[in-house]
């Protein structure tokens, strides 16, 4: 599965904030999206989970138009972790990632996790290594644990994409490294993975592609084999 | 799961002994087998009066006002992730106490029906204004609260001011200020009925969402829980029992603040098991802050208010250390 972006464009406030955006996001990868504040980053995932509409342009999901799909549908392809994401007040790491499971249009009122998914949840908490945190709190939790926590929660949703927005901010140089470990392994089980990030050494370390937004326009897409720093535009931090 | 039916079971049997101490005991006193007779509806018509036609109707009023605030609160603080949610606090109420004092001050001239239905309009129009600010995006809890509680200090001082010009400085505007179930008869509650149920029934469906919207609007919608939507529907339900609750006892303080939070502490944090458990808490805190309210005092009473502030007050400091 892949996902085309055909010259999507996104205005705010009279303002052009992408423009003519054309890239590929292919499953099985962990793609970043790297470029300055204000490059369009993270207006360019909230377009991809549905929340916002495009001005112009589209996307494909494995061919078929997103702009044909409602909010909903397009969402059922892509799982999304906001920047600063809050942790839910008093939830156990179990309880969150259990709520991945959660699909409103088909659960009761009243449901329950099964046996079934709830041995999914603890698969998606090992494949974290986070399964002795789980009944912790998530907020007493590290930010390393908490990303972590959070992207098994994605994971336990079972969507194809994952679009991850700075969740690594804030975390020291280890827990970066690990955290990129676990997206390219997660990656290479069969995810997409788009994450959004100012690390451009641990993105030429370890991402299988790279798109480069500078002022709302890609300058580059492709593999991470290059000189990253040089495509910032010079006037942008 | 166990420990949820433990709680709703021993809650019924606190609800029970005090719906038994609020029908039997008060100024007249009646000995247990004329209590007894009366409540099977046999025995001396004046027992039967004053059970059934006096105390009754309050016990009843006090059951659904704890019912109407402690889920109102229990939608507020989960829709709007904010810990301060409460209808009285945010304002809902305001707008109903405007209405009564309108019809206390004799300028508004309507049946019951038409009071209880004008309280509940009232309340939503401060719904629909904190349903506007809690959907703005980056929105903190402190700021919506501010707002809340602007938008209730506004309302308050209109209805004060109403009864101010209209010279209403009897037992009744205290009552009405500082909450009140005295004097309440049937014709008071059955209005209120619809508008609990209606309340109630909007709720319910929203309720399995609401865990969802803890996570923030776009993870939530990202999950399919339509944050917008959902957030809209708790907020008018609260309105809708919010303001019912003003029409029946005017303004009951800190049961819709202090019940989702007691709540969690009894069955964790689960909102779908806060709503239901806040339904005989919310009833059983207000109707025996009522009985202390009437009988401590006897023959003269104070402001139920009065006790469900001195309950709640350090309670809710207790709350405020330990878990929020």
């Amino acid at each position: 599965m892949i996902v085309n972006l055909e010259a999507l464009s996104f205005i705010r406030n009279d303002k052009s904030v992408l423009s003519d955006v054309t890239a590929a996001i292919p499953d099985g990868a962990l793609t970043c999206l790297v470029g300055p504040n204000g490059a369009g980053k993270t207006t360019l995932l909230r377009l991809l989970a549905g929340e916002l509409k495009a001005a112009s342009g589209k996307f494909l999901i494995d061919g078929s138009d997103s702009s044909t799909l409602s909010q909903k549908e397009v969402a059922r392809y892509f799982s999304l972790i906001p920047q600063d994401v809050q942790p839910p007040p008093h939830f156990t790491v179990f309880e969150l990632v259990a709520l991945g499971k959660y699909e409103p249009d088909k659960r009761a009122l009243w449901w329950r996790l099964n046996e079934s998914e709830r041995d999914a949840v603890n698969s998606y908490l090992s494949r974290c290594r986070i399964e002795a945190l789980s009944q912790r709190r998530v907020e007493e939790l590290s930010g390393g644990e908490q990303q972590r926590a959070w992207l098994a929660f994605a994971l336990a949703q079972e969507k194809k994409f994952l679009l991850l927005d700075e969740t690594l901010d804030g975390l020291d140089i280890i827990a970066k490294q690990s955290f990129f470990r676990l997206l390219k392994e997660i990656a290479s089980g069969g995810k997409g993975v788009l994450l959004t990030t100012h690390d451009l050494d641990l993105v030429a370390q370890f991402a299988d592609r790279v798109i480069v937004l500078n002022s709302g326009k890609v300058s580059y897409d492709g593999s991470p084999g290059t000189n990253l720093q040089a495509l910032f535009a010079p006037n942008n931090g | 799961m166990r420990r949820f039916f433990i709680v709703i079971g021993v809650l019924v049997l606190i609800l029970v002994a005090g719906v038994l101490i609020g029908a039997a005991l008060g100024p007249v006193k009646l000995d247990a087998s004329r209590f007894f007779s009366a409540i099977l509806m046999r025995g001396d018509a004046s027992a039967h009066i004053l059970v059934w036609d006096l105390r009754m109707p309050r016990v009843i009023a006090a059951l659904l006002v704890g019912t109407c605030l402690g889920v109102s609160g229990c939608l507020l603080q989960s829709s709007t992730r904010n810990p301060l949610g409460d209808p009285q606090l945010f304002g809902l109420g305001g707008g109903a106490a405007v209405v009564q004092a309108l019809a206390m001050a004799g300028t508004l001239r309507t049946g019951s029906w038409g009071l209880v239905a004008l309280s509940v309009a009232a309340s939503l129009i401060g719904a629909g204004a904190i349903a506007l600010f809690a959907s703005r995006q980056g929105i903190s809890p402190a700021r919506l609260a501010l707002i809340g509680v602007s938008l209730s200090a506004l309302a308050a001082a209109v209805a004060t001011g109403i009864l101010a010009e209209a010279r209403v400085f009897s037992q009744q505007s205290l009552s009405f200020i500082g909450g009140s179930f005295a004097n309440r008869g049937w014709s008071d509650i059955v209005p209120a009925l619809p508008f609990f149920g209606i309340g109630l029934v909007l709720a319910l469906p929203v309720m399995g969402r609401l865990n969802a919207l803890a996570l923030g609007d776009l993870v939530a919608a990202n999950l399919g829980a339509e944050p917008k939507r959902t957030r809209a529907i708790a907020i008018a339900a609260s309105g809708v029992l919010g303001g019912a609750a003003v029409a029946v006892a005017g303004l009951v303080g800190f049961v819709g603040l202090l019940i989702p939070h007691l709540a969690r502490l009894l069955v964790g944090h689960d909102i779908r098991a806060i709503l239901i458990i806040s339904i005989p808490l919310g009833a059983a805190v207000t109707l025996f802050a009522d009985q202390a309210a009437r009988l401590a005092f006897m023959p003269s009473e104070v402001p139920v208010g009065l006790v469900t502030a001195l309950i709640g007050a350090p309670l809710m400091i207790y709350v405020a250390r330990r878990v929020l």
